[in-house]
């Protein structure tokens, strides 16, 4: 194969890994470095008909509120015309704000979101106490505080020998999903390499001496197995490579900045420290060996199946502009693959979810998204044998099709004239 | 010794008749000239005895036996519409490509140095194909289809592409390769090479066989009692009736004639001495590119 010892192709090989990491940290890094850079300050002037919630909007770092009495207000454009450059906005809280729990905020230019977000706050905490101090029950604030119930549901499961693990959906399907989308990706590109090569060798001509050398079959499964075999050791160095650099992460304790991340990016998220945890023993209670054992398998048979689809009509055209025709049913079939799997993902058992990881072309994907939700063996095994066996179906009607397909040029093949080669 | 014996193939590709019972017969150690126009069903022949295509039936027998899949290994192949991957190092193309046909690789290295020192292209080994000129590209296809010693050569159009001087080098090259033993299948429609290097040829059109022979029997067969003759002074020859007639030719130097039937060249000779100085008379043999189209028209 030509395309291994391409440098690029290495170069990818061992660079993807750490660009999947590096992806992880971007979101981090870029809100770090934002906070950091934007000193920029938000003026804001308060004009309080209310005469009494003003204070609610606290200065920091990022706001500055300028308080402004409210009655001899005229038009609130004018007090913005009249403090031109000094002012971003101006807020005008109306006199019966706790009732109507509203204020108005005016401005030449669209406010940002985390500027809406924290005044938001600043108001709600303000009229909230002022709320509860209204009953006048010195109690209320701390019997609301420990009304505040904030549930956890830890779902665990029993092992073998029935020992309890914790166990997470959402690590779960997560899982799931990844392992559905890697099985997406790789057998799209590499089906699409493996159609490539064939339209290259055919169109370059060397086709003819090749077939010369060996059976047109021997030559098809030939490069089927080995981009296939490629395909597997590359996986086989990113879960290496994704292993150690996971390994040299929790050494250096970076994995504690990356569970805060969710914190970090808004969300509010409690107890970093024990959603770690639980998500660690999550991930110890998935069976990683028949995961991974599983996801080799179909990958082999998704692979086996579309890689021989792709081969075959490559074998059709003359020039990989042409492939689209051929390209695009096994496209789209692959996509309603990808979104059946993650439809299934919320009912990984329904019987949608259990169809499709049956028939074998979108089982490859969909199986992925169930395997880590313990899928029963009978439905594991007719999957895989279906899988297998249209697999080597395709592969024998590839065979005939690209055996007569290598060889002929000139004009463009339907779908029709297709079908008569492989008599 | 027949080295190839096709017999009776049909080869029929979807309603159209490619090979049409067609029968060849190629002595061990020969140059074979497999001719005929485009389209006539040349390179599917080829296809079948180097086994890329089946025939519908017919057999094909090398050295006396039905040819197997391992035979393949025995033959080199040139087809018409070269092809190399584009993108690798000369040296790794030929090695490659020696190595599907069952050669080691040791051997296959040392072979290589061997023919690129022959060809002048020591020095590009290292170079991507698509770097090299085309005709540096065709020397290097040359090398892939012989660097494993075939028994068979088959040779599509081999002097396409080529300049001149590299043309004669090629011309060279393959009749030492049939002095080695190999048995060369020459496929093409440049009747001059035919005539310079086939011993033999077979002519196929529209699917069929319609000549087959020694290059000197064809001739013969084909001559049509022409002869240019040569005389002294000025005086043109004229036609005698009965014996023979003058044809406008501007093509030779000399006069052209042709006998009448039933007359003889010694009372042609005869005749002419008495009316002129006779220089010279020579038979004029009719070119295989004359009985080709003659041939080929005459078939259509």
């Amino acid at each position: 194969m030509t395309v291994v010892g391409k440098k690029s192709f290495i170069i990818m090989t061992i660079l993807i890994p750490f660009l999947l990491i590096l992806l992880l940290f971007v979101p981090i890094m870029m809100k770090y470095i934002n906070d950091k850079t934007d000193s920029s300050e938000m003026r804001i002037a308060v004009v309080d008909k209310s005469h009494n919630y003003g204070g609610a909007f606290k200065d920091n770092e990022k706001y500055r509120f300028e308080l402004m009495s409210g009655d001899s207000m005229d038009k609130t454009y004018d007090i913005y015309k009249k403090a031109s450059g000094r002012v971003d906005a101006i807020m005008v809280i109306p006199e019966d704000v706790l009732e109507r729990q509203q204020v108005d905020l005016f401005s030449e230019k669209t406010l940002d979101e985390a500027t809406m977000m924290y005044l938001n706050q600043c108001l709600t905490d303000t009229l909230s106490k002022a709320k509860i101090a209204s009953f006048q029950d010195p109690d209320l604030a701390d019997k609301i505080a420990q009304s505040q119930v904030n549930a956890v549901i830890k779902s665990k499961k029993w092992n073998e020998n029935g020992e309890e693990q914790e166990q997470s959906t959402t690590i779960a399907s997560i899982i799931g999903m990844v392992l559905a989308f890697l099985t997406y990706t790789f057998v799209l590109s590499y089906g699409a390499m493996i159609m490539n090569s064939v339209v290259e060798e055919k169109t370059n001509r060397i086709v003819e001496v090749i077939v010369s050398s060996c059976k047109p079959m021997e030559l098809m499964m030939g490069k089927i197995i080995g981009v296939g075999l490629v395909g597997l050791t590359q996986f086989a160095i990113w879960v290496v490579l994704i292993g150690i650099a996971m390994g040299v992460m929790g050494f250096m304790g970076v994995g504690g900045d990356v569970s805060s991340s969710p914190e970090a990016m808004g969300m509010n998220m409690p107890e970093t420290e024990s959603t770690m945890a639980s998500m660690m023993s999550a991930f110890a209670s998935i069976n990683w060996l028949s995961l991974l054992g599983n996801f080799v398998i179909y990958f082999i048979g998704g692979y086996l199946l579309y890689a021989s689809l792709f081969a075959g009509f490559g074998s059709a055209v003359d020039q990989a502009s042409d492939s689209s025709q051929f390209t695009m049913p096994i496209i789209l079939i692959m996509m309603v693959a990808l979104y059946a799997g993650i439809g299934c993902m919320s009912n990984p058992n329904g019987p949608m979810a259990v169809w499709c990881s049956i028939i074998p072309f979108t089982s490859p994907v969909v199986m992925m998204v169930r395997l880590p939700f313990d899928v029963p063996w009978w439905q594991l095994l007719l999957s895989i044998v279906l899988l297998f066996a249209t697999a080597l179906l395709c592969i024998w009607i590839s065979a005939r099709i690209y055996r007569t397909g290598i060889l002929l040029y000139g004009k463009k093949r339907s779908f029709k004239e297709i079908v008569t080669w492989i008599r | 010794m027949n080295f190839i014996d096709v017999n009776s193939v049909v080869k029929q590709y979807d309603g159209h008749l490619a090979l049409d019972h067609v029968d060849l017969h190629v002595p061990q150690g020969a140059i074979y000239g497999l001719l005929g126009p485009n389209g006539a069903g040349k390179t599917s022949l080829i296809r079948i005895i180097n086994r890329i295509t089946r025939a519908d039936s017919g057999t094909v027998l090398l050295n006396g036996r039905e040819m197997v899949q391992d035979d393949i290994a025995n033959i080199g192949y040139l087809p018409e519409e070269r092809g190399l991957y584009k993108k690798i190092k000369v040296a790794d193309e030929i090695v490659y490509l020696a190595r599907l046909k069952g050669m080691p690789k040791p051997l296959a290295v040392s072979e290589m140095e061997k023919w690129l020192e022959r060809f002048d292209l020591t020095e590009w080994r290292n170079r991507k194909v698509e770097e090299l000129s085309k005709g540096m590209q065709q020397k290097v296809q040359f090398i892939t289809t012989v660097i494993h010693r075939p028994q068979l050569l088959i040779f599509d159009e081999p002097f396409s592409g080529f300049d001149p001087v590299n043309a004669e080098q090629l011309k060279r090259e393959i009749i030492q390769l049939r002095d080695e033993g190999s048995t060369i299948l020459f496929s093409t429609h440049n009747m001059a090479s035919v005539e310079e290097i086939c011993e033999q040829i077979t002519l196929i059109n529209h699917s069929r066989v319609v000549l087959e022979g020694k290059v000197a029997d064809i001739k013969q067969q084909h001559k049509k009692n022409l002869f240019v003759v040569n005389v002294a002074g000025e005086e043109n020859v004229v036609s005698k009736e009965g014996l023979f007639e003058v044809v406008p030719n501007d093509e030779v130097n000399g006069t052209l004639i042709k006998l009448a039937n039933g007359a003889t060249l010694h009372d042609a000779i005869a005749h002419l001495n008495e009316h002129h100085t006779l220089i010279g008379i020579a038979e004029k043999m009719p070119s295989m590119n004359e009985i080709f189209i003659e041939t080929v028209q005459g078939n259509a």
